[in-house]
Formats: structure tokens, C-alpha cells, sequence
């Protein structure tokens, strides 16, 4: 309870201090917009020359779209102070100074930074969320708002726990290693659309090491109606779990990790 | 111009220095470009469409490799605006304008160079509907590399544009976020603009952010007949003049009127 009052405490302050320059930050959030508007418009493009994808129709595709924009970038908000902060902490020595205070590294981190920016990447892929269950069309239950919540809070953990395998690479090499985030950004591109696209190497690749398919995909056939490979139900609920899984692993690892770290400040 | 050159060479000997960034630049460019290349592949056995299939992975595979040209700025630059280190470079006996158009010259073109060739490479060695196709015909060939060199020039002075509004504003995060976007849209690297809808296609091509690497691609796969090669160069030219004076005239203006930083 008092690491989540510590947590508020810090998002707050991170906000106001955000929102000092309102012209710098409405200039940057209208890029953020105009951004991802351009990753939407591209999707539009594609079905308006291709009429479909497979066995998924339009509707379909804006939803999974959405549903990938959403959820990415609800991490990159929140999750900012390892996406961003981390390896210059790392490289700087200034990690040093969380390791005395008496809280866990990693919340320290979290709490160290927050980008309010996103929040325009995020409309957008409300959007296309609602414009895809409109056109699909999604007839709403309490069940399939439920798997949809689920998904996005367990892709959030996916990702987050993605973004910290860089983490980890960083504390041994110093340097950040943008290798690492081929998984998480290739994954967003990939993923933006159904994993049955793919030839299996990649569906491999993104249901297994790094399961957006699992997290994303199988509830979100599910509430379209078509549920992937003919699974029941209760696996819509069940298979998202991996997003946490995963998470739950990386921080194992990130914990081990940082016995290993040096610093490198003076 | 003995004095730009060797800043184009010390600036292109630094760009090489970072061998293993390159090593992983390419290893992103080559996965973005198969997950590309396997999505065109399911929505093509969808709906087949009038161009020919290795055209489109050709087209990936040539936005990949020059991914670097598009994507690269001077960040020296743009910190010496912010701490008012640029008072130094206006006491250089030498234009502000080509001094830096050099410096991004060199920088693109060794970034993608670096980056580029390893990664054609791989691609000629994919199975065929996967990798590169072999260019149209060697005069295809040579005319795409003019093409190319003329898009470098385009696309140098296109940076060296937003970086006057750069130290116009000082805030350069907003202002280059969008123009980059609308040059990754534009440019096709997003989305071949060879897939843009058809009526689109006389304006999108017709804009100066088609003449950095979809002219070149297009007149490579010979989407371009050779018969109007001539008057795509021409296109090309006259768009990198443009863009070179307006640059010029903006870097005028903006030294004449220039607050410095810091202190």
C-alpha cells in the first residue's frame, strides 16, 4: 500500500513539473498525435487497396490495431523510467543512489519518470479500437469487456517485461543495446496484425518467446467471433496469463542482474 | 570548397567509427523488413494486385537498407544551439549553411553506406518473393544510382530546413517529430508508396519526400520506363535547388536575427 501511495506521490510531482512548459508539451503530445494518426492511416491504406487480411475483415483489423496501440503505449507512459531513464542511470552511476534508499530498485525506477505525451497515441488507438468494434461488428457482454480488459492489463506487463530484458543487457554492457528492442518493436509492427499473417518462424517467435499472440490475439479472436486455431473460451482467459509469466521471469533475471552491477560513476 | 571537403571527410571517417551500433542497426532493419515482407506476402495471396509481388519486397528491402539516409541527424548541432556553442562556428571563415549541409552529407551517406550494403547483400540471398530482386537492367542500375545521389543531396537539404526551425523555436522535439514523420509517410518507408491508392499516385510522386528513395526504387525495379528517366532526374534536381536556396534563405535570415544561448 505504501509503495502504490509512493507511486501516486511521484506521478503527481512528475506531472506538474511535465506541465511547466504547456507549450513545449501540447507541441510534442500534437506530434505524438500526428504520429501515430500515421501509423493508423497506413493500416487504412492497406485495407483500402487489399479489402482484407485472410479471414479478417476490416473491423477486424482496426481492432487489432487499437488494441496493439493501446496497450504499447499505456507502457511506454508508465513504464517510461526503464524505456527511457534506465541506461543513462546505468551509464551515468546515478543508479547508485537508488541502491541506498530503502525501497526496491525497480519501483524507484518506475517512479523516476512518466511520459504524459502518450496519451495522444493512446487516443488513437481508442479510436481505432471503436471504430473496429463498430465495423466488425462486436455485440458488447460483460464477458468480452472482461477479456478485453484483461488483455490490455497483461500486455502491459508483456511489454514492460520486454523492455527489460534491455534493462538487463544494460547493467552487464553499460552501454543500452538497442538490439534488444527489435523484440518489443518488432513486435508492435508485427503484431499489429493477427498473428496467423506470419509464417511460422515468426508465429513462433511471437507466441512463444515473446507471446503477444497469446496475449492479444486469442481474446481478441475471441470477441470477434472468430476465435483462433478453433480454441474454447476459457483458453481466452487463461492464455494472457503469459504476459504476467513473462514479466514475472524478466524481473526475476533483473533482480539477478543487478548483483552483478558496477558502477561506473566516479 | 577545399574547406567543405574536408569536413565532409573528417565527418564521414567519425561515421565509421561506430562499427558495432551499425552491426545492430542492420540486425532491427533486417527482422522489420521480413515481418514487412511476410505481411505484403498474406495480403497479396489475398487480393493480387497489378504490380508484380517482387517488385513490392524489392521496394522493402531498398527502404530498409537506406533506412539510415532518412533517419540521421546532427545532434552536435542541435546541442550547440541549445548552449549557445554556435557562436563559435559563425566565427569560422566559412558559410554556416554548407559547412553543416556537408556534415549531414557525409553522415547519411556513410551511415547508410555502412548499413546498407551488408544488409543488400543478405537480401540478394533470400529465396526468391522473399529477398531482392535483381535491378530491371544495368542502365536501370546506373540511373538509380544518379537518382540516388540526387535524393542524398534532397534529403540533406531537407534536414538542414528543419534545423532552421530548429533554432528558431530551440524546442527542436516537437517540430522534428513531425517533420520526420511526414517524411517517413511520404518518403514510403511506412508504406511503399507504390501501394498508396492510384489517384494519389501524380502528388504523392510529384513531392519532394518521393525524390529521396522512391524515384531512385522505382526506376531500380523499372516501375520507371528509361524513356522518362531523364525527366525524373530532372524532377529530382530541380527539388534539391529548391530546397537548397529556401534552406539558404531561411540559415540567413535566421543568423541575422539569432539570439545566442548560454553564458
Amino acid at each position: 500500500m505504501d509503495t502504490i501511495r509512493l507511486y501516486l506521490r511521484s506521478m503527481a510531482m512528475l506531472m506538474k513539473s511535465q506541465l511547466q512548459y504547456p507549450a513545449s508539451f501540447l507541441m510534442q503530445t500534437l506530434a505524438q498525435l500526428v504520429m501515430e494518426g500515421g501509423e493508423l492511416m497506413a493500416v487504412i491504406l492497406l485495407i483500402d487497396r487489399f479489402d482484407r487480411l485472410n479471414q479478417w475483415m476490416p473491423g477486424d483489423l482496426y481492432f487489432c490495431f487499437g488494441l496493439m496501440s493501446v496497450s504499447f503505449y499505456l507502457t511506454e507512459c508508465f513504464g517510461r523510467g526503464i524505456t527511457g531513464n534506465f541506461p543513462s542511470m546505468v551509464r551515468t552511476g546515478q543508479l547508485d543512489t537508488l541502491l541506498l534508499r530503502p525501497r526496491g530498485v525497480l519501483t524507484q525506477v518506475l517512479c523516476s519518470a512518466v511520459d504524459p505525451r502518450r496519451i495522444a497515441c493512446i487516443a488513437v488507438g481508442t479510436v481505432s479500437l471503436v471504430m473496429g468494434s463498430r465495423m466488425a461488428p462486436v455485440l458488447w457482454t460483460p464477458v468480452k469487456a472482461l477479456l478485453l480488459a484483461e488483455s490490455v492489463f497483461c500486455a502491459f506487463w508483456l511489454i514492460l517485461g520486454l523492455f527489460l530484458i534491455e534493462a538487463v543487457l544494460c547493467i552487464h554492457s553499460v552501454r543500452s543495446v538497442e538490439v534488444a528492442n527489435a523484440l518489443t518493436y518488432g513486435g508492435r509492427s508485427a503484431c499489429q496484425y493477427p498473428i496467423d499473417t506470419y509464417p511460422r518462424p515468426l508465429r513462433v517467435l511471437f507466441t512463444v518467446v515473446a507471446p503477444f499472440a497469446l496475449v492479444m490475439h486469442v481474446p481478441a479472436s475471441h470477441i470477434l467471433g472468430k476465435p483462433l486455431f478453433q480454441w474454447p473460451l476459457w483458453t481466452a482467459f487463461l492464455a494472457p496469463l503469459s504476459g504476467i509469466a513473462l514479466f514475472g521471469v524478466m524481473y526475476l533475471v533483473f533482480r539477478r542482474a543487478m548483483r552483478f552491477y558496477r558502477s561506473a560513476g566516479s | 570548397m577545399r574547406a567543405y571537403l574536408s569536413v565532409f571527410r573528417l565527418r564521414r571517417r567519425l561515421e565509421t567509427q561506430y562499427r558495432g551500433a551499425a552491426l545492430g542497426g542492420i540486425i532491427c532493419q533486417v527482422f522489420f523488413g521480413l515481418i514487412l515482407i511476410a505481411l505484403y506476402r498474406a495480403l497479396y495471396a489475398g487480393k493480387p494486385q497489378a504490380l508484380p509481388f517482387p517488385h513490392v519486397a524489392t521496394y522493402v528491402w531498398l527502404q530498409q537498407a537506406f533506412f539510415r539516409m532518412l533517419l540521421a541527424s546532427d545532434a552536435d548541432l542541435m546541442d550547440k544551439i541549445r548552449t549557445g556553442g554556435i557562436a563559435c562556428d559563425l566565427c569560422r571563415p566559412v558559410n554556416l549553411y554548407g559547412f553543416y549541409y556537408a556534415r549531414i552529407l557525409a553522415q547519411k551517406l556513410m551511415g547508410s553506406l555502412l548499413r546498407g550494403v551488408p544488409m543488400l547483400v543478405f537480401a540478394a540471398l533470400l529465396p526468391e518473393g522473399w529477398g531482392i530482386a535483381p535491378p530491371a537492367s544495368l542502365p536501370a542500375l546506373l540511373l538509380s544510382l544518379a537518382a540516388l545521389a540526387l535524393g542524398l543531396g534532397c534529403v540533406s537539404a531537407l534536414e538542414n530546413i528543419t534545423m532552421a526551425f530548429t533554432m528558431r523555436t530551440l524546442d527542436f522535439r516537437g517540430m522534428q517529430a513531425m517533420l520526420n514523420l511526414l517524411m517517413m509517410v511520404l518518403s514510403g518507408n511506412i508504406l511503399p508508396l507504390t501501394l498508396f491508392p492510384d489517384s494519389w499516385q501524380p502528388v504523392i510522386t510529384a513531392l519532394p519526400y518521393a525524390q529521396l528513395l522512391d524515384a531512385p526504387i522505382r526506376l531500380y525495379t523499372g516501375e520507371y520506363a528509361l524513356s522518362r528517366a531523364g525527366g525524373i532526374l530532372l524532377i529530382q534536381a530541380a527539388w534539391t535547388a529548391a530546397l537548397i536556396l529556401l534552406g539558404l534563405a531561411m540559415w540567413h535570415k535566421n543568423q541575422r536575427r539569432m539570439i545566442i544561448q548560454g553564458g
